[in-house]
């Protein structure tokens, strides 16, 4: 097993066991396997750095390399597509240990060989690792290192823009949405946009909003825009509406514009609402029930139900079939235990709770917290339902700033 | 309409139109944003930060000690402030990560545990010059230090760490306004005008040992280290890029001019009321008296005020900030609502430096102003560690793209940092050597 620090800086030994140049680099190739291979090196010798294949190579070690042939090909380094320096790209940068759930700073690198091969195995992030490479050899510990095995890093922060794993994908999405986007927080903007386009749409939209409102806009706004779209076509229609609303006026049409009919019509709808009314907290995916039906026919329609929003603990009772005209309001619960037969008119309660569009934000989370609500209905003078404030949406506004962010970056 | 039987609401055309209108509106409510940023922004914030215990005293002892014979450093002094503040915003804006993470990763272990451990001594400096201040105010009160200090810190420790202290943070910011009172001060003291304009344009350097002293400490409390690692964490949480960074980059200038102009009144108020009487100052009592053509009689409590908050805000945000850096610059854990045997060295950190300020602060005996002034030459010996990493960084085109600086601004870059790094290394010899230059 060797650490990169030790090999760092060795001579590159001829056949005769000349120093021909020195170890400046070494190259390992992303996305063949949890180990990445050793490609080769990159050599330096006077003042210019070259490349040196892995096959040229017979011996690789503390003490250096040496090489299996005479022949030097002196042509200048230039980095391959998929190709990783560890010295450059991997040494002191962070990275996500998705076992571990956390960010993690490279101390030092592992090196492992097996069968004729040289794999990376992992990133030492113990103290032992940075005292490894601060301290002369003879003030070494022996104290136990720790090392995230390779195959757990989820997401590496370099600038190497031709690097970015695309092998992270499937790694950083054995983590919850919530959990990546506080991960990100400890990386800079350009990092966060990486990791939120490395992800699917759907990881991404739900990781997307739970980060703070302006850094979605810019994140989204930079990327390229067909994927924004589809990304914001995954958010939660409320969310995506106040990105949009963060965003300048021409981008925020071209995205809506972009989205597809029906998810753009759902954001389209929302768009109008001031921020902090009622209007500006809803969102329009709820589920209504017209009024003649029956406790049965209604849960046959909720189970027949393509795609249900997520709040369904109420449902809304509607006037008529096509009518938006709010009667009464049933939770899930009742309507599970009442008697299959009888009319949803009999077990609807009619003295609910409403908000019009334009109360304050405030005064609708109080209210929602007054009545231990879960979501309450938003309904204009005509008495028509035009969407729910849910009660995620109101803690957000009751609760402190400092107590949603419980990890402030400095200060406090 | 049969195949979806329960309704989600949704599409129309008439919808549409509405959305389109509103994004116009949402828009339209936007600039505030911009506002905000530019008048109360990090630059601001930081370079009225300066203004703590430690420069208080260095002023006011120059001012006291030298009449308005420093007041041309000033202007010089003015422009490097705002050069090195301006750098690392721009940084900040440019890479979207903080200070010590990029010394971290571009400079490597060692570079980075020369720079950690300058930046550790210079703000467990000023961190004892802040409980330092906390003591002489409290004293004015007629509080004993013995009983201030130990809880000042229990205090700063538990608000900190409990995650309050952001909230009371605002009460001490206010009280520290109070200093702002020398600006009134300074113009009821009917300082010589026309001499006062004179000096400011007219440089002199003494070789000796005191003339120095007095010069590390006032550059070493105007570039503190520790207000560059603060700028470009601040531009960096703000969410600063490249596309608003001119709002910064006024905003840093903004603050760097008041902040001086601050100083600048400090030391003609001083001059005025306490050099022209052949005054020096050692106490905090001292100091105080150049607010009596302000406050007259209640020159002291005044004081007393201010300081007390400038230095609590001071005492709580210097170690936690220090702690931050060099957690975040070798990797440790760090957050103050992880526990210690989550987070060990970040906590440790932070503890040590409030339990050595407040140590060091209750040592009886201890000359008041001169521990201050102190504090900041120990800013100014360290000053060029620090500058010399920016400057390498901000030139590095592979991290600043097109954001490197310019010609001119490099040249008044470096110039700054070969000057402070040749005060502070003639200052050492000097001090070695006193009659070196003497003949």
């Amino acid at each position: 097993m060797l650490y990169l620090s030790q090999v760092l800086g060795r001579p590159i030994l001829d056949l005769e066991g000349e120093r021909v140049a020195t170890l400046k680099d070494v190259i390992v190739r992303l996305g063949e396997g949890d180990h990445p291979p050793v490609a080769g090196f990159v050599a330096r010798y006077r003042r210019r750095d070259f490349f040196l294949p892995r096959w040229r190579i017979s011996h690789f070690g503390e003490n250096g390399v040496r090489l299996n042939a005479d022949i030097l090909d002196l042509r200048p380094f230039v980095r391959r597509d998929g190709e990783v320096l560890l010295a450059r790209d991997v040494l002191d940068k962070q990275l996500i240990d998705v076992d571990g759930k956390r960010v993690v700073r490279v101390n030092d690198v592992q090196i492992i060989e097996a069968a004729n091969e040289w794999h990376v195995t992992g990133a030492d992030v113990s103290l032992a690792g940075l005292w490894r490479r601060l301290a002369p050899a003879k003030l070494r510990s022996h104290r136990p290192v720790e090392v995230i095995d390779w195959a757990d890093v989820g997401y590496l922060a370099t600038d190497a823009a031709t690097v970015q794993l695309k092998s992270s994908r499937g790694k950083l999405a054995r983590l919850h949405p919530v959990e990546i986007a506080r991960l990100a927080e400890a990386f800079s903007y350009q990092q966060g946009a990486e990791i939120v386009e490395s992800l699917d749409d759907e990881t991404a939209a739900e990781m997307l909003e739970e980060m703070p409102a302006e850094r979605q806009a810019q994140i989204l706004g930079d990327m390229d825009e067909e994927r924004a779209a589809d990304i914001l076509e995954h958010m939660s229609p409320d969310e995506a509406a106040d990105v949009l609303g963060d965003l300048p006026e021409e981008k925020a049409e071209d995205l809506l514009l972009r989205m597809e009919d029906e998810e753009q019509a759902d954001v389209a709808e929302l768009l109008p609402y001031a921020d902090d009314t009622a209007g500006g907290l809803m969102t329009n995916e709820f589920v209504t029930l017209p009024l003649d039906l029956s406790v049965s026919e209604s849960l046959a329609r909720l189970r027949k139900m393509a795609e249900t929003p997520n709040m369904i603990y109420y449902l809304y009772v509607v006037a008529a079939e096509d009518s938006w005209k709010l009667v009464g309001v049933i939770a899930l619960r009742s309507l599970i235990l009442a008697e299959p037969s009888a009319p949803l008119r009999h077990v609807m309660r009619t003295d609910f709770q409403v908000a019009h569009p334009d109360d304050r934000a405030g005064d609708v989370a109080q209210k929602i917290a007054e009545y231990n609500l879960l979501a309450l209905p938003v309904v204009d003078e005509a008495g028509d339902i035009l969407g729910i404030v849910t009660v995620d949406d109101a803690i957000e506004i009751l609760l402190p700033k400092d107590w949603r962010q419980r990890l402030p970056r400095l200060f406090g | 309409m049969s195949d979806r039987p329960t309704n989600v609401r949704g599409t129309g055309r008439r919808l549409l139109r509405r959305g389109a209108q509103g994004v116009r509106r949402t828009v339209a409510r936007r600039p505030r944003l911009f506002f905000y940023l530019a008048i109360l922004g990090p630059g601001v914030i930081t370079a009225n930060a300066g203004n703590d215990a430690g420069g208080i005293a260095t002023f006011a002892s120059v001012g006291a000690d030298h009449g308005y014979k420093l007041l041309w450093i000033l202007v010089p002094l003015t422009l490097s402030l705002g050069i090195v503040q301006e750098m690392c915003a721009r940084m900040g804006a440019v890479t979207g990560k903080g200070l010590a993470d990029l010394i971290r990763e571009r400079f490597g272990v060692r570079w980075t545990a020369l720079v950690m451990l300058a930046l550790l001594i210079a703000n467990g400096g000023v961190t004892v010059s802040e409980f330092v201040g906390i003591a002489a105010a409290m004293e004015l009160f007629g509080v004993a230090r013995y009983i201030s200090v130990p809880i000042a810190a229990i205090a700063i420790w538990w608000l900190v760490v409990k995650g309050s202290y952001k909230r009371i943070e605002r009460v001490f910011l206010v009280m520290s306004l109070v200093f702002l009172g020398y600006i009134v001060s300074a113009f009821l003291a009917h300082p010589g005008w026309g001499t006062v304009a004179r000096e400011v344009v007219h440089p002199h350097f003494d070789l000796t040992p005191a003339y120095l002293f007095t010069i590390v400490a006032i550059v070493g409390t105007t570039i503190s280290p520790y207000m560059q690692v603060f700028i470009q964490s601040s531009v960096v949480e703000k969410g600063v890029r490249v596309e608003t960074y001119p709002f910064t980059r006024a905003d840093v200038w903004i603050g760097t001019l008041f902040s001086n102009a601050t100083v600048f009144f400090i030391v003609v108020c001083t001059a005025a009321t306490l050099y022209v009487h052949g005054d020096h100052v050692d106490t905090a009592s001292e100091a105080a008296r150049a607010l009596r053509p302000l406050a007259g009689p209640y020159a002291e409590i005044l004081f007393a005020i201010g300081l007390f908050g400038a230095s609590m805000l001071a005492a709580g945000v210097l170690p936690l900030a220090t702690a931050y850096s060099i957690s975040e610059a070798l990797g440790f854990e760090k957050g103050v609502s992880s526990s210690f045997r989550e987070a060990p060295i970040f906590l440790g950190i932070f503890t040590f430096l409030v339990a050595l300020g407040a140590s060091i602060a209750m040592i009886p005996e201890l000359p008041f102003i001169r521990v201050l002034l102190v504090t900041q030459v120990i800013n100014g010996l360290l000053l060029p560690v620090i500058l010399i990493a920016i400057l390498r960084l901000v030139n590095n085109p592979d991290l600043m793209g097109k954001h490197v600086n310019g010609p001119v601004y490099n040249v008044a870059a470096w110039l700054t940092t070969i000057i402070v790094s040749a005060l502070s290394l003639l200052f050492i010899i000097i001090s070695i050597k006193p009659g070196l230059f003497q003949r």
